[in-house]
């Protein structure tokens, strides 16, 4: 009897021993001494294998560093990195195919399928951080931009997963080192900052007025 | 001529990199790049000022330039940080402006978040802190040059974790690249000449990046001391111990300065020194081979008043062909004796094999003095390290060889590095405690006559 994960094992095997995706799934489903039928209870296709597998990483990554110890003592910025730390350690086991399931993805600006219900649990744990985030005072709270935030997020992890399929240094040290860097400025950026006080001041002027009238010093 | 324009071609052509790695080499030799921009302009001031002002001195100097140079190094993590710590030791060799500003590298470092040390851990043991600790502060209690300590709790015993930065070791290599103009600037010596030194310089910071190598020296070393009166180590746990991380006791107690806070008397004082003395001098003489990190926070006062030690980082090994004629030299026996004396010198590269007749008469007596100078406490059993006097001839021999056009060219075996940093190291801190010790527990070893 199959079940969702044998037959994500058996692809994977597939996948990594060939090279590239089954030719149908009748081939594959044979090859597997299933039937078709079996196959599409579960999967409508070998991408929606992949996507649940993406989905997954980051369901058990979270999962993973909610039931560490230190979660509650962690402020917004920590619980986000520890995503990322816990992310890419746990990538670590399936590295093989994760470098084929990134590197065959066209180089487009729209999030490729098969990212799509990893970037929704991700955006959807990203919201829950800003949110408690701005709660705390540890975000600045920005009208237009509070909603980029995810996205700046999704771009770094984007930005950090392709770093570390191209990272051969020792226990991917560098790409440790790229998301304590890396995240550490992002997390600055959603910080209250000078640009906010700017701004504070620019409205300050525009709402008590008489702007031009008190800059011409040369009134009589 | 002006090293860091070189360095902004540089960075100018590797855009590749600019692009892979956020934070790196690239960012680090902005860095450095805009504090070379500023240590040239503050010659510029000062040249400037000159032409007006022909008596000024160059304090001011000195001070902008290491109040620049500090900022630059102290937003800088690993390698960059230890150097700093490394010319703050040689006050001998640095002016007093340097070395103030530079002290204070060796308390700040920005911590490592949270998470990252319990990614850490997970990678070198494959479970979080809180599964090997009964109790594990993620928030560090200080940080160490290339590292941090946290405060851990195993079966009712306190411990003491030190985390490694991650990709420590990788930029030791091009930081030093990148100090070398200056370190060049700093010192007034030659690139080429600079060369030998930093390499000697590289292989000790590598070396301490490796955490593995340092617990089992901790290990060696304490077991090798563990007779000297007065002086205490941490126990080390290899088995919580890795690349990365080093598991210890936690030692009670309190660093140099909170202990001269607390007023302590002369005969404590002494008693701490004497430890120091022991310590150092039994590694030297009797081991042959020094921890060669003397600075404050290396030390703890514990509560019983005693010396405690911790860091084994930094263990500089002296070779035979080393320690016989340099310590040959603290005997005023062979000091009388000027053809012996030389020959030492030219064993230790102080004279060359092309000096003429008149460079060596020069170097002969120059040298002769800066040694008889260092080994003034071992001349009589007990030395007074209280008294300013040796001091102020001590730094102000110091200046007065860094002017000599002479010494503008390096001079000396690459192992005095480390084994000068180590005595003056030492020397300062004695200075510091006021302390008068027995000199002649453990004398060095001494040949009369060379083959």
């Amino acid at each position: 009897m199959a079940t969702i994960e044998s037959i994500q094992k058996a692809y994977i095997d597939f996948v990594l021993t060939e090279g590239a995706q089954p030719k149908s799934v009748y081939i594959f489903a044979k090859k597997n001494k299933m039937t078709e039928e079996e196959f599409y209870r579960f999967f409508s296709s070998f991408d929606a294998i992949e996507q649940h597998l993406w989905t997954g990483f980051a369901e058990k990554t979270i999962a993973e560093i909610k039931a560490q110890e230190v979660w509650v003592q962690y402020n917004a910025r920590e619980k986000g990195l520890s995503f990322f730390y816990g992310f890419f350690e746990l990538l670590k086991s399936s590295r093989s195919f994760v470098v084929y399931s990134v590197k065959k993805q066209p180089k487009t600006f729209s999030t490729p399928q098969i990212f799509t219900g990893l970037k929704d649990v991700f955006e959807a744990f990203c919201n829950e951080l800003i949110e408690e985030g701005i709660e705390t005072n540890e975000f600045s709270d920005r009208k237009h931009f509070t909603k980029r935030y995810k996205d700046a997020l999704w771009v770094q992890l984007v930005f950090v997963l392709n770093f570390w399929i191209n990272d051969n240094s020792a226990g991917f040290e560098k790409t440790d080192e790229a998301i304590e860097k890396g995240i550490n400025v992002t997390f600055d950026l959603f910080q209250r900052s000078p640009i906010d006080n700017l701004f504070e001041y620019g409205k300050f002027l525009a709402k008590n007025g008489g702007i031009k009238e008190s800059m011409g010093f040369g009134h009589n | 001529m002006p090293h860091y324009l070189n360095k902004i071609d540089m960075s100018d052509n590797t855009p590749k990199e600019q692009n892979s790695i956020p934070t790196s080499k690239v960012q680090r030799s902005a860095k450095f790049v805009t504090t070379g921009l500023k240590v040239g302009g503050n010659y510029i001031k000062h040249y400037s000022k000159k032409l007006f002002n022909p008596d000024l001195d160059k304090t001011e100097l000195n001070e902008d330039n290491a109040s620049d140079i500090y900022e630059s190094l102290s937003e800088l993590k690993g390698s960059a940080l230890k150097v700093a710590q490394m010319l703050s030791m040689d006050k001998n060799l640095l002016p007093q402006a340097y070395t103030d500003k530079f002290s204070q590298s060796q308390y700040n470092a920005p911590p490592l978040s949270g998470p990252l040390i319990v990614q850490t851990f997970k990678k070198y043991f494959g479970k979080t802190p809180d599964k090997i600790y009964d109790k594990f502060n993620v928030r560090s209690s200080n940080a160490a040059s290339i590292g941090q300590v946290h405060e851990a709790e195993l079966n009712g015993k306190k411990l003491a974790v030190k985390i490694q930065y991650p990709g420590v070791g990788d930029s030791i290599s091009s930081d030093l690249k990148l100090v070398k103009p200056f370190a060049f600037r700093l010192l007034g010596m030659s690139e080429k000449e600079l060369d030998i030194y930093m390499k000697e310089v590289e292989e000790r910071l590598l070396e301490e990046t490796d955490y593995e190598l340092e617990v089992r020296r901790s290990i060696e070393f304490s077991e090798a001391c563990s007779g000297l009166d007065n002086v205490v180590f941490p126990k080390y746990y290899p088995q919580l111990s890795s690349k990365r991380i080093i598991t210890m006791d936690w030692l009670e107690g309190l660093h140099l300065k909170e202990f001269l806070k607390t007023n302590p008397s002369q005969s404590l004082r002494n008693l701490i020194g004497q430890g120091l003395w022991d310590f150092y001098n039994f590694q030297q003489h009797e081991l042959r081979a020094i921890h060669a990190d003397p600075h404050p926070g290396n030390f703890m006062i514990t509560p019983d008043n005693k010396l405690g030690v911790i860091d084994f980082g930094c263990i500089k090994e002296m070779p035979e062909d080393f320690y016989e004629p340099f310590f040959s030299l603290t005997s005023t026996t062979l000091m009388e004796n000027k053809e012996e004396t030389i020959k030492a010198f030219r064993q230790l590269e102080m004279i060359h094999p092309g000096d003429t007749p008149k460079q060596i008469e020069f170097y002969y007596t120059t040298y002769r003095q800066m040694i008889s100078l260092f080994a003034k406490p071992y001349i009589n059993d007990s030395f007074d390290f209280g008294q300013s006097a040796f001091f102020e001839e001590l730094y102000g021999f110091g200046e007065k060889v860094s002017k000599m056009p002479e010494f503008k060219q390096a001079r000396g075996v690459k192992h005095f590095i480390y084994v000068n940093r180590t005595n003056f190291g030492l020397y300062n801190i004695l200075h510091e405690l006021k302390a008068n010790v027995k000199t002649d527990t453990f004398k060095p070893h001494v040949v009369e006559q060379f083959a």
